[in-house]
């Protein structure tokens, strides 16, 4: 199994790609957990103000929702260009290709669980109670981990051979943000629409997410299966497609 | 170019017969390392490159033609190599010579046919692969083992060697951007050669460092060879070949002209490229 084999490269790639992000700077660090804080601000001036959605800690549902959703923003983002990006670990050796859509998936994962380690103290000092249902937040984090890496060796392989996905994957991502529930409720999504809105996973993985973090509810057998169901496809499809596709890597690239 | 041909086919066919005829006579059945049956690979150039949707949609809009031509870089390539055996592969510029070394490490899929590799291979196909400039030299050994499949710990254990015999001790911590491009190809040959492969994929590399230098990289593929691992030796340089090789096939035009002793192998090259050259 390449996972165990290969876990030296995995941990070294993880580490390279952390790095970088944060640019072996305390500012660089610190910016990056500043950015969804300041985002969350924008956003809540934005729509406490002008939509007046009534919802209880509005500020702190919106930060989960922004933290939960740039851990699947920044993962497919970066993982996109990681063919792509590593060329001589694909044409001059070889190594199994998914170790480079793996390492760069756990570096993003790695970044969310600091951001979200920062919203811990903030949610203590807004006064909400932190129950037991907070030890679901691994397992859900976790499947969210599988459902992501699908998804980017997905992206990661199609991105080899058309180099305009990742800004077409952008415009996705945007289109993403407004379909899920970050920055509104689910409750004013129309009755009419609301079978289709639940389709999407990662409606389901944020408002489990706010479940465990802020309304101290344990979540469903039914959405946990739903998740695990969603994010087991979207790794068989990953798995399939990239094992297809990478056997013209060297070549294409 | 037709003799060539000609030539090729006839030669081609006593090649094996002399593999058959070896094994007939069972000097003594020794386990293949590296089994290859006829391997194609084919390469395909378009006439015009889409590298995007965008691309695709322009392409369509204009009637949508995908023409490409068809480079066959491998056609219908067999041969096995034993354990222990140093077996060369020869040929011209071109010859398809790369294709195969890159198939064999894995990097490039055969279109047609198999590939059975028994072992951990280590391909030398280029030095220094995945090595980071601005990472000092210890964190590029540890980085180039990784790379290789080997532990940490395997790893730990081995720095001191390949620092030693890299001559590089003192600059264990300087970053590699400031190394001199001798420097850089010592530690990259000496990381390589450690890492402890049953199977060496080497293609031109061998010319590296200084003289003294290349003289303790040939002792040491040297000593790797009496340790009984197998060495595919992709070169140029025939006089080496024949010193270092048990067996020989020689490539032209993606196809094996000649498969056998080494000796044998490289005299007939050179007849051939006299004829044609």
């Amino acid at each position: 199994m390449w996972i165990i084999e290969y876990r030296e490269l995995i941990r070294i790639l993880t580490i390279s790609d952390l790095k970088v992000k944060y640019q072996s700077s305390v500012l660089g660090f610190a910016w990056s957990l500043l950015n969804p804080l300041l985002m969350m601000l924008v956003l809540y001036a934005v729509f406490s103000n002008v939509f007046r959605f009534d919802e209880d800690s509005f500020a702190l549902y919106l930060l989960i929702g922004i933290v939960g959703w740039r851990f699947l923003a920044n993962g497919t983002m970066t993982s996109i260009s990681a063919i792509v990006g590593k060329q001589s670990l694909v044409t001059k050796v070889y190594v199994p290709r998914q170790i480079l859509v793996l390492s760069s998936v756990l570096s993003s994962f790695v970044s969310s669980l600091l951001e979200f380690s920062v919203l811990v103290p903030l949610l203590i000092l807004f006064g909400v109670d932190l129950s037991f249902n907070v030890l679901f937040f691994p397992l859900i984090h976790a499947i969210f981990l599988v459902l992501v890496y699908g998804l980017s060796l997905i992206l990661a392989s199609l991105y080899v051979y058309y180099r305009d996905l990742n800004q077409i994957w952008d415009v996705l991502l945007q289109a993403g943000f407004f379909l899920s529930p970050i920055v509104y409720p689910i409750s004013i999504v129309p009755e009419k629409y609301l079978g289709y809105y639940m389709i999407n996973p990662v409606t389901v993985v944020i408002e489990m997410y706010r479940e465990v973090l802020l309304y101290a509810k344990t979540p469903s057998v039914i959405d946990i299966g739903l998740i695990v169901a969603a994010a087991g496809l979207m790794f068989l499809a990953g798995s399939s497609l990239f094992g297809r596709l990478e056997r013209r890597f060297a070549e294409e690239i | 170019m037709g003799s060539i041909k000609a030539m090729a086919l006839a030669n081609r066919t006593k090649g094996l017969d002399r593999e058959r005829g070896g094994e007939r006579e069972g000097e003594k059945v020794r386990e293949r390392a590296i089994v290859v049956e006829n391997v194609s690979k084919r390469f395909r150039i378009p006439h015009e490159k889409k590298v995007t949707f965008f691309d695709h949609l322009i392409g369509l809009a204009k009637g949508g033609s995908y023409s490409y031509e068809e480079f066959l870089a491998l056609n219908d390539v067999s041969f096995s190599v034993n354990k222990g055996e140093t077996f060369g592969v020869i040929g011209p510029n071109g010859c398809g010579k790369s294709t195969l070394l890159k198939i064999l490490a894995g990097v490039l899929y055969p279109d047609s046919g198999h590939v059975k590799i028994d072992g951990k291979i280590a391909p030398f196909l280029e030095l220094g692969v995945g090595f980071q400039p601005d990472l000092t030299a210890l964190e590029n050994i540890r980085l180039y083992g990784a790379v290789m499949g080997l532990t940490r710990k395997q790893i730990e254990g081995k720095r001191e060697e390949i620092l030693e015999f890299s001559e590089l001790k003192r600059f264990e911590n300087m970053k590699l951007k400031n190394f001199s491009s001798g420097m850089y190809v010592k530690l990259a040959f000496s990381t390589a050669i450690q890492t402890d492969p049953d199977i060496l994929l080497v293609d031109e590399v061998l010319s590296v460092g200084d003289e003294a230098f290349q003289k303790k990289c040939g002792e040491k593929i040297e000593e790797i060879r009496r340790a009984g691992k197998t060495i595919v030796f992709v070169s140029h340089a025939l006089g080496t070949v024949r010193d270092l090789c048990e067996r020989c096939i020689l490539l032209d035009e993606g196809r094996i002209i000649a498969l056998g002793e080494a000796d044998e192998v490289v005299d007939e090259y050179m007849r051939v490229m006299d004829r044609t050259g």
